[in-house]
């Protein structure tokens, strides 16, 4: 009795020996141009309009020189659903699930007012669909979430999901195989600690993922896996934290300004 | 009613993670907890290998679909109440090596090899379909337990869906994120507390036993010694094993032998055949 194999170069390889580490690779990017961009939940949705229109404004005035991808991210409702979802003892799994739909809303809530302007709302599934919506000069709005859902893995010490809309935004400039991934918050960058709480902390211009690992802070504006992400990924290779309540700062760091935080891999 | 607080410039709605930071260790350690819901706690699953099972044909999937289907004759009340996850097997070695010779990113590789494993459940659910097999479509997640009251028999695809997305690997280019450890965070989200797996092999032996005549078999290993000292080659995906530490409902993972007909039964009725792998409670 054989198994039916078809023969290459990873048949009969039960794929977890790190004997093919040594597979010659060399990856392609697919749309290295592309810049992907987070709108924040709580620091940019939650602030509604005054916070919102003045970022799609940016947005609107620089669309035909790039192509962009919007991500959202979730905010205070998300952390409402984490709250009952957590009195009721679920697991972390359906928390991952239950927080995809407010970043889902807040994507909606965009493309309802990007779509004179090319707006088009998509789903995980649309993604192959993207050099279509650029073709066309759309500006395709999908959640922040990545569409692991359920299939979350279980967080050591806690149960809010460890890959949130910063990692989904992260894993999208990976795949499409851009360098850098923009992320729109309410902050001028990534502080030593947090600023809300500490006035006195210090901005980090510029700093790799190693030594901010290594400083082991008790919180980050982005999430933790994303930092650790960064040290192996392929291709993007910057996270770049700008604040969208500062006039100018989106068009800046669209442009390719060094503005805001930039976290680097080494 | 939950109040609305917009101090800040921001509309909160009042809860005990309102303005928090998710990243802070403090706020995620708030939401900690050891008595998290089991929400099916009494069903197993059972993991049909591609390579080894599918890949043989008839005369590997047949017998293993025959125990299952003597399963089945037992009145409902009787019955174990399983859940069938499917393997890819070689396919999805070969979808891999074309993937990477022609330099598709990680993410790339991951969102293709799925296809090859839902073959492998419309085969399955060709063979079962009169005894009440149906695949299950992620779409329909929460449509399990309509399936197992109904006395069905769900199959469901192990590859979790991380598609596009697939993080960077820590070592070369391959998603980490297989079918066995898919198939073990179905079992873990749902609160599932045993899973089976039906490979070509007696169970987990300490090096690849198809290359290595001395490889030992494991019959019963805790979690905590096999993690102080994992095979190199492994009959299960790694990840299953690093993501099981941190788990809180599986606590026995068991490797039976499908081309030894009748190990599927005994295990399912708590034989120890094979290899158990059991996480000791905390």
């Amino acid at each position: 009795m054989t198994r039916k194999v078809i023969e290459s170069a990873l048949a009969g390889s039960t794929l977890t020996s790190s004997a093919i580490e040594n597979f010659s690779y060399d990856p392609t990017a697919m749309m290295p141009d592309v810049k992907v961009l987070k709108m924040g939940g709580q620091s940019l949705m939650d602030r509604g309009r005054a916070a919102v229109f003045p970022v799609l404004d940016e947005i609107v005035a620089v669309k035909d020189q790039y192509k962009l991808l919007i991500c959202c991210g979730g905010g205070t409702r998300a952390r409402h659903v984490y709250s009952v979802a957590s009195d009721l003892e679920l697991p972390t799994g359906v928390l991952a699930a239950l927080g995809g739909y407010v970043p889902r809303q807040n994507a909606r809530m965009l493309q309802m007012l990007l779509a004179r302007h090319g707006g088009i709302f998509i789903m995980h599934d649309d993604f192959e669909k993207l050099p279509l919506y650029f073709r066309l000069g759309c500006i395709p709005i999908m959640t922040g979430m990545p569409p692991f859902g359920y299939w979350e893995k279980p967080t050591e010490n806690g149960r809010i999901p460890q890959h949130r809309t910063d990692a989904g935004v992260f894993l999208s400039a990976e795949v499409l195989g851009a360098r850098r991934a923009i992320f729109i918050k309410d902050e001028d960058g990534l502080y030593e600690d947090d600023p809300k709480k500490n006035p006195k902390a210090k901005l980090l211009p510029r700093v790799s993922a190693r030594e901010l690992l290594k400083m082991d802070l008790p919180d980050l504006i982005l999430e933790r896996i994303v930092i650790e992400y960064l040290t192996r990924a392929h291709f993007c290779k910057e996270l770049q934290i700008v604040n969208g309540l500062v006039r100018g700062m989106v068009t800046r760091a669209l442009a390719g300004e060094d503005v805001g935080t930039i976290i680097h891999a080494d | 009613m939950s109040k609305l607080v917009s101090s800040d410039g921001r509309t909160h709605i009042a809860s005990p993670l309102m303005r928090e930071s998710l990243v802070d260790r403090k706020v995620i350690a708030k939401t900690h907890s050891e008595r998290e819901l089991a929400i099916l706690p009494d069903v197993v699953l059972v993991g049909i290998g591609g390579q080894s099972i599918f890949d043989r044909g008839r005369e590997g999937l047949l017998p293993v679909a025959e125990e299952i289907t003597a399963l089945r004759t037992r009145p409902i009340a009787t019955r174990p109440r399983i859940v069938i996850g499917v393997g890819g097997g070689t396919r999805v070695r070969h979808t891999i090596s074309i993937a990477l010779d022609l330099g598709l990113p990680t993410g790339g590789v991951a969102q293709l090899v799925g296809a090859m494993e839902e073959a492998n459940a419309v085969f399955l659910n060709a063979l079962l379909a009169k005894h009440g097999s149906i695949v299950m479509q992620r779409e329909h997640f929460w449509e399990l337990p309509l399936y197992l009251e109904s006395g069905m028999l769900p199959i469901v695809i192990s590859i979790p869906p991380y598609h596009f997305w697939e993080p960077p690997p820590e070592g070369g280019p391959l998603p980490a994120h297989g079918s066995d450890f898919g198939l073990f965070i179905h079992a873990e989200v749902l609160g599932m507390r045993r899973i089976i797996f039906v490979k070509d092999e007696d169970g987990l032996y300490d090096k690849d036993p198809k290359k290595h005549s001395d490889a030992k078999r494991f019959e019963r290993v805790t979690l905590e010694a096999l993690l102080a000292n994992l095979p190199e080659e492994l009959i299960l995906d790694r990840l299953l094993f690093t993501c099981w530490r941190t788990a809180r409902h599986v606590r026995e993972v068991q490797i039976v032998n499908g081309l030894k007909p009748g190990q599927l039964t005994r295990a399912l009725a708590g034989e120890p055949v094979g290899t158990i792998i059991v996480k000791e409670a905390p």
